[in-house]
């Protein structure tokens, strides 16, 4: 039990992140399940799935609220997300977690870039 | 807008980005990248969108993750407990906020994951043995 101010810090830190940007929960709370919380990658991984679904739901519902949100726009994007998350969660077992961390860095600064400019 | 475009795209980039989703990582950014950058949604829209995106991709996941055994139960309290207040202050924030500038933090924020995930060593190499499940 008294390690558990640290998953306390670890949602808190997701939360914050996950609610503002709209998503990006998984990658602050991964790396802090592992280094905070002493736990293995894969666990981090999947446990943060299971974490991060619930603070989704709220802030979908507080953006809903304040501000309305497109259902039909989003309905394609919603099956499709269903489909890929059955295939990832049956993949997840046997994937290398490694060779994805350069692809999806680069992508990011491609994203970041594109922002700011 | 044809189908192609309103339906069938926005199905593809779900399911690739699904799979990551469903991973636990970097899906729901990778598809808010797509969906400002290449479907030309606003960015508060875009975020929404992605809010409700991973209730149907981390739901369809959950079940491999708990037969596989990765789910460690005793973390989820705590940190959901936590993060529904946060992500109560933060997305009342965000919800409310000058749409630019939101993209500006949003850009902000994807150079330092993108920095991280080039240059930080992996996340435990410098560590003690893993916890039992």
């Amino acid at each position: 039990m008294e390690r558990s101010w640290r998953f306390w810090a670890a949602g808190a830190a997701a939360g914050l992140a996950n609610g503002f940007f709209g998503g990006g929960g998984g990658s602050i709370l991964v790396p802090l399940l592992v280094r905070l919380g002493g736990l293995e990658r894969k666990q981090a991984f999947a446990t943060s799935v299971a974490i991060i679904l619930p603070l989704c739901a709220l802030s979908a519902g507080v953006y809903f609220w304040r501000g309305g949100l497109d259902l039909q726009t989003a309905l394609p994007y919603l099956l499709g997300g269903a489909l890929g998350g059955w295939a990832g969660g049956r993949w997840f077992k046997g994937v290398q977690l490694p060779w994805l961390r350069r692809g999806f860095g680069l992508l990011l600064l491609y994203g970041g870039t594109r922002c700011l400019l | 807008m044809s189908a192609v475009t309103a339906w069938l795209l926005p199905f593809a980039a779900g399911a690739v980005t699904g799979v990551l989703s469903g991973f636990g990582v970097g899906g729901g950014t990778l598809l808010l990248i797509y969906m400002t950058a290449f479907a030309g949604l606003d960015q508060r829209l875009a975020q929404g969108i992605n809010l409700l995106y991973f209730l149907p991709a981390g739901l369809m996941a959950l079940p491999a993750h708990r037969k596989n055994g990765f789910l460690q139960r005793d973390v989820l309290p705590p940190a959901i407990a936590a993060g529904l207040i946060c992500a109560a202050l933060s997305s009342w924030v965000a919800a409310g906020l000058d749409v630019d500038l939101l993209r500006k933090c949003f850009g902000g924020f994807l150079l330092l994951l993108g920095l991280r995930e080039l240059f930080a060593p992996e996340p435990d190499k410098e560590r003690k043995p893993p916890r039992k499940s």
